[in-house]
């Protein structure tokens, strides 16, 4: 590929697979202003090493570009520790069902149902270790095959099914834990 | 396959990793196993959950709008270095990229490009062939992606307009939908360094792009060719060259080809 049409190869990619990188960029820094920037850094970096792409699968390489920036934010981000904002705005469940009114129009419960389970899964999955969050997330939102999920988290097949067995198991047990939960307090 | 062999094989199944005669076997192990089948309704349950609520997060305008200013900044900064041809690559560069190409679409590595002899014993590829070549790349990169479309439509009314916005370029779109061959929608695609329009087509299974060209490009494309099962054909859009690229075998691609005509 000519340096002209790497970089265009690289623009294109990146517009084509911008929603994919911003929300695997939200599930693992957990708000809209790193998320953004980590994507930011990922496209320069992605320009810069556009001749390290091998041919294969562009949206992996792609995205494995936009993981590493996130990891690189949360390890400069862990080591100072300055406020962060965390998309988990409930702090659990109990709480978001003291918050939620009861109503008699349904459509309105409807929302709020679908609010509270909306917050019900955020909160478990930012509970996931981020290993198993990320494999769950590059799986089953953005439905990425195995091989495909090995080459963004540059790891073996055998650890993307693993991780994907580990937080599956998880997950079920966290949402039966706070199903269970739903029965005894209720009315 | 004993119910071990099943439990193994149960998130395999489930994520479609599975080939064909194994997921035979797995589906005779599930009619007479209810764990198996309640692991896989479950594991169906924590999907259609997580599908269901788990927000769904778009890139934000400001982010899209800034990445967009980055590439077309990137694009013009790469356009204004000159090309640099001034050497030739070794022979045997030449060679191997000439007869072979590996691309992996799906998991699957398929080798392209089992170029003719002469094409290797000359080194340089006439321009017309180089042009094949870029065609039927552009047109497997499409197949690799998650979509082959970057504006889903089967309106014409809508997939013109949208190429003139982007490329200035208002190629004639037709709909053959009575015919068998749906639109689908249209891309900005790459054809070596050129940006062109590309109209997607659907005929059953077979994917169908239209690569709209500069008006001097088929010139010297071969009449029709073919690669690794797929065939590349030229063809004039309204007086725009263009050239259709699929898997469609030879009496489809020619009713494909005659409707334009008509
Ligand atoms: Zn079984």
């Amino acid at each position: 590929m000519t340096a002209a049409a790497s970089q265009d190869f690289v623009g294109e990619l990146a517009q084509r697979h911008l929603d994919a990188a911003y929300s695997l960029g939200r599930w693992l820094l957990g708000n809209e202003h790193d998320a953004a920037d980590a994507v930011h850094d990922a496209f320069l970096r992605a320009t810069k090493s556009a001749d390290t792409y091998a041919g294969g699968n562009a949206r992996a390489w792609w995205l494995a570009i936009v993981r590493n920036c996130c990891l690189a934010r949360l390890d400069t981000r862990s080591r100072d520790r300055r406020n962060v904002s965390i998309d988990d705005t409930t702090g659990g469940s109990d709480r978001a069902e003291q918050l939620l009114p009861h109503s008699e129009a349904g459509d309105v419960e409807d929302r709020i149902d679908h609010a509270q389970r909306q917050a019900l899964i955020v909160h478990h999955l930012n509970n996931l270790p981020i290993e198993f969050r990320e494999a769950l997330i590059l799986r089953e939102i953005e439905e990425l095959s195995y091989r495909e999920i090995a080459e963004v988290l540059q790891t073996p097949i055998g650890t993307v099914m693993s991780r994907l067995a580990r937080g599956r198991a998880l997950l079920q047990k966290a949402l039966a834990g706070t199903a269970a939960g739903k029965v005894t307090h209720g009315p | 396959m004993d119910h071990k062999t099943a439990q193994a094989n149960l998130p395999l199944y489930f994520d479609g990793e599975l080939d064909r005669a194994a997921s035979r076997e797995f589906e005779a192990h599930l009619d007479e196993c209810a764990d198996c089948r309640a692991a896989l309704i479950g594991l169906d349950d924590l999907r259609r959950t997580l599908r269901d609520d788990a927000p769904r997060h778009t890139a934000p305008d400001l982010l899209r709008k800034r990445i967009e200013k980055l590439a077309a900044a990137q694009a013009s900064r790469s356009e204004s270095i000159p090309a640099r041809r001034s050497h030739r690559p070794p022979r045997w560069l030449a060679y191997v990229a000439s007869t072979l190409l590996a691309f992996v679409a799906g998991g699957v590595a398929t080798s392209l490009w089992q170029g003719s002899p002469r094409n290797a014993e000359t080194a340089e590829a006439p321009a017309g062939t180089q042009l094949a070549r870029d065609l039927f790349a552009s047109h497997w990169r499409a197949l690799a992606a998650t979509s082959p479309v970057d504006v889903v439509s089967t309106d014409r009314h809508t997939v013109k307009p949208w190429f003139e916005g982007k490329v200035g370029v208002a190629p004639v779109v037709r709909d053959f939908a009575e015919q068998g061959f749906v639109l689908v929608g249209g891309r900005i695609d790459y054809v070596g360094s050129a940006r062109v329009p590309v109209l997607v087509y659907r005929h059953g299974q077979h994917l169908i792009d239209v690569f709209v060209l500069a008006e001097n490009a088929t010139a010297n494309l071969a009449a029709s060719s073919a690669q690794n099962g797929y065939r590349l054909e030229p063809l004039r859009l309204g007086d725009q060259p263009a050239a259709i690229v699929t898997d469609m075998d030879a009496a489809e691609l020619e009713k494909f080809v005659r409707l334009f005509a008509s």
